[in-house]
């Protein structure tokens, strides 16, 4: 079922409060809903929040053999789902929905294609034993850009995540039960945040995309800005300035410079993002006691 | 990730021979496809597109019709021996839906679909080769096929794909150079030399990704003009071979009221 | 910084393996930003060639048609193919595109869909034309009104598939345009071939029915449809005071002897060989090309071979 789309006074308000740099929740054009992060009792359990937009994330890791033309990686694959519970515009049925391979190719981009896990470090013995991470991200409610919110959730739960120590002796495997060794966190090579803008045509001329005053650019846009913006702009980036993903596909056609203009906010935000999120982890593993002395 | 041969060796030269800012060999050919409303095939060396547009014509299913616009409906196949890996893709794929998905919304609003209100548009990918640049391919074999097909476009979408090599950038890679570098793809409207697109999936500088932005939308511009000189020989071919054929005398006058 | 091609790497900009074409593109160069001056004298030069995204002239001084769009004051075109202007408008036809219809252009259709009281007909159109019951000549009487009975036996007057003659009567406030039959002229049609064709071949004439010696009769439709079939006498196709409707949508074919028959392949073929070099087509062209082939003594097949269609299009083009 498609929604169906805004009335058109609600339309308007939002147009009309944009030329003026306001936003309906009262936020500033660059300015992202509240992040919170709640971990749960095991490792790697970790419940996103930005605003309304709720996703929980969870890991696990077992011991596989690995793919024979790949001995020496570990695996990590990641399941997600949009169920309807999340909004009753998304179905369970039939084949995925846009929305759900946008999700899908975004996490696959930003989690396993960045290479943000050493892969390598998973491996115990070469080409018998690896270790499997599965990442399964459910999408509880949403409320405006799913998509960061899930990426960050999927992150946050590698980074919190640890697992279980091992010791190799020969072909002997040993895994220390968390009681006797502390678990090991998994070594990551970056955390890229994934960071989307919503796009305004200028002005009152919505259809007319080739105008040639600079569009409005919003990020982190909540569910009605996202229906009614005329095309979005994706970026996957970490705290050391490397995109990971650039994702524009159609709407509002930007100069370069509008390009580059929101890379460097999304530039800032995931240095803030960083910081944040390396806090909360490391306060929460204090809080745990996982280490054994 | 690395692979033994040089990307770029210490003369400047690739590894098919090119340099660091040269384009493969591009053919574009308008030549029209039983039964579609308008096609195209692009290649650009070896990989090679084709695309045909059916439309606007009534909608297939009553419940895809959009009462203000008309609705576009993008298919993607790749063919299995398109790559040195024989391979069968499903149609179900996520990474050929998702490539659908981009074609599609690039494309939304650059077609006037208000003029069509309640049609559809058909727009059918067919991926023949692969060797780099094969979302370029597409979005050039796609504005094409629509120019041929009489649909109305804001403007002409070009695309190339860029990367960089140890700080080289370079344009329009093969798939030897996307396996080993971080690349963009980059859509650009050349009349106001906006960017419509920019698609990329792997690790890059943000002041390396700016410098292939930049260099990647001057590449668009020229694309535009082969592609450019194209049309405009087709229409021309198309309007002297009916030129030819006009003979009858009260035959202009009707053609005047017409498009009055 | 230069951006190259493969071929040529030296040379400078952009030339390419399409050196003639990049040659045009030069040149076009100039005349994209033509200003308003040279606007005026290009009523002389009638066919302009433009591309879509490129500025024709200013928005001001200019209205803007079919083909084109207005951004900053310019007046850009949409479409490639060839500017045309009547006053103050500018418009570009394109030369490959969908039929645009217009109120009473006579067009030759096929039944999709049976609705309550209307029939779906394709058109070669942006959208499915629909045919109302009460646009239609029904069985007893010329005018009548409709009654309940019609509207259950609507696939006794056309069912899906069938092929139809007739005239853009209205348009919907979407677009989709209404199709009336009410004459003689128009309705089923049976006893021959269709052929299709790109709409802009056929042009506007005084009769888009006539009909070929040997017996074959030709009804070009506006949206490209072109029906060949075998010759109906004149007065069986008048019929007398009221009409038949027994044979008006009778769906079985008279005897058609093995003459006409050939006839109507002759044609068929004729008019592939002129869509396919893109010679308009009118009754004078098909005429003469009849003849011709005729003439030639060319067997129906003969005539798609190259050598043949050739000669046919430089015998119909240069006379």
């Amino acid at each position: 079922m498609r929604p169906p789309s805004p009335s058109i006074p609600e339309k308007e308000f939002l147009f009309s409060t944009l030329e003026k740099s306001l936003r309906l929740d009262g936020r500033g054009l660059i300015e992202m809903r509240p992040l919170e992060l709640t971990f749960g009792e095991e490792l790697g359990h970790v419940d996103c929040t930005l605003g309304k937009t709720r996703v929980l994330a969870q890991v696990d890791a077992k011991m596989v053999r690995p793919l024979p033309e790949r001995p020496f990686e570990g695996i990590i694959s990641v399941h997600s789902e949009i169920s309807p519970m999340a909004s009753p515009e998304y179905e369970s049925t039939g084949r995925p929905s846009d929305e759900e391979v946008a999700l899908s190719r975004m996490l696959d981009k930003v989690i396993r294609r960045s290479d943000a896990v050493d892969r390598e470090a998973l491996c115990i013995l070469a080409g018998q034993r690896v270790w499997h991470l599965r990442l399964t991200i459910h999408c509880l409610s949403d409320a405006g850009n799913l998509l960061d919110c899930a990426c960050m959730a999927g992150m946050v739960a590698l980074r919190h995540f640890r697992r279980p120590d091992v010791e190799v002796i020969g072909d002997e495997v040993t895994v220390h039960p968390p009681s006797s060794r502390a678990p090991v966190p998994l070594s990551l090579h970056h955390t890229p945040f994934s960071l989307t803008f919503a796009l305004f045509a200028p002005s009152s001329s919505h259809t007319n995309i080739s105008s040639q005053t600079a569009p409005i650019t919003l990020l982190d846009p909540s569910l009605l800005e996202q229906r009614l913006a005329s095309g979005t702009l994706s970026l996957a980036l970490n705290a050391q300035r490397e995109l990971c993903v650039v994702h524009k596909a159609g709407g509002v056609p930007l100069t370069p410079e509008e390009v580059l203009s929101a890379v460097n906010i999304a530039v800032q935000k995931a240095k803030e993002l960083e910081k944040m999120v390396d806090a909360r982890v490391r306060e929460d593993w204090a809080m745990k006691k996982i280490e054994v002395r | 990730m690395s692979s033994r041969i040089e990307i770029l060796n210490d003369g400047g030269f690739r590894s098919d021979g090119r340099r660091q800012y040269e384009l493969r060999e591009m053919t574009f050919d308008m030549a029209e496809q039983a039964g579609a409303d308008g096609s195209a095939s692009v290649a650009h060396g070896l990989t090679q597109v084709r695309v045909s547009v059916f439309g606007p014509r009534e909608a297939k299913m009553r419940s895809q019709t959009i009462h203000d616009r008309a609705n576009i409906n993008v298919e993607v196949g790749i063919a299995p021996f398109s790559t040195g890996d024989r391979r069968k893709r499903s149609k179900g794929d996520k990474r050929i839906l998702e490539f659908a998905s981009t074609i599609k919304s690039t494309f939304e609003p650059v077609i006037q679909t208000a003029l069509y209100p309640r049609s559809q548009i058909d727009i059918f990918v067919h991926v023949l080769q692969q060797d780099g640049g094969v979302l370029q391919a597409c979005i050039n074999a796609t504005t094409l096929a629509l120019a041929n097909a009489g649909v109305p476009l804001l403007d002409f979408v070009c695309a190339v794909t860029g990367g960089v090599h140890a700080a080289a950038p370079m344009l329009d890679l093969t798939t030897l150079e996307e396996n080993d570098l971080p690349h963009v793809t980059v859509a650009v409207m050349p009349r106001t030399g906006r960017v419509t697109l920019v698609s990329m999936e792997t690790r890059l500088h943000v002041d390396r990704f700016e410098e292939i932005l930049r260099l990647a939308g001057q590449a668009g511009g020229v694309i535009h003009k082969e592609m450019r000189a194209v049309v405009r020989e087709r229409t021309k071919g198309l309007v002297d071979a009916m030129g030819a054929g006009v003979r009858t005398s009260d035959f202009a006058e009707d053609a005047m009221v017409a498009d009055s | 910084m230069q951006i190259t091609f493969t071929s040529f790497p030296s040379q400078s900009g952009l030339r390419s393996a399409y050196a003639s074409a990049t040659k045009h593109a030069t040149e076009d160069d100039e005349d994209a930003y033509m200003d308003v001056e040279p606007f005026d004298d290009f009523e002389s030069d009638s066919s302009r060639l433009t591309c879509p995204g490129e500025t024709l002239t200013s928005a001001q001084s200019f209205m803007r048609g079919h083909g084109t769009y207005v951004d900053n004051d310019d007046v850009i075109s949409s479409v490639a193919g060839t500017v045309e202007r009547v006053n103050k408008l500018i418009t570009v036809r394109a030369l490959r595109t969908r039929y645009n219809p217009e109120v009473g252009d006579l067009v030759i259709g096929r039944i999709t869909e049976v609705q309550p009281r209307r029939w779906k007909v394709d058109a070669n159109s942006r959208q499915d034309a629909v045919l109302m019951l009460s646009s239609v000549n029904l069985p007893g009487g010329v005018q009548r009104r409709k009654l309940e009975s019609d509207e259950l036996q609507m696939r006794n007057f056309f069912e899906e598939g069938d092929l139809l003659v007739a005239e853009v009567q209205a348009f919907f406030s979407d677009g989709a345009m209404s199709l009336h039959t009410r004459s003689l002229k128009y309705g089923k049609l049976r006893n021959g071939q269709l052929v299709t064709v790109p709409p802009i071949l056929v042009r506007r004439l005084k009769s888009h029915f006539f009909s070929l010696p040997s017996g074959v009769d030709l009804i070009l439709g506006l949206n490209g449809y072109i029906w060949v079939s075998k010759h109906v006498k004149e007065s069986e196709r008048e019929g007398e005071e009221g009409f038949d409707a027994e044979a008006v949508y009778s769906n079985r074919n008279d005897d058609i002897d093995d003459a006409t028959r050939t006839a109507i392949a002759r044609v068929t073929n004729i008019i592939r060989i002129l869509a396919a070099h893109s010679v308009p087509l009118t009754d004078v062209v098909l005429l003469e090309a009849y003849e011709w082939a005729v003439e030639q003594d060319a067997d129906v097949k003969g005539l798609l071979q190259e050598d043949v269609s050739d000669a046919l299009v430089a015998a119909v083009t240069s006379g």
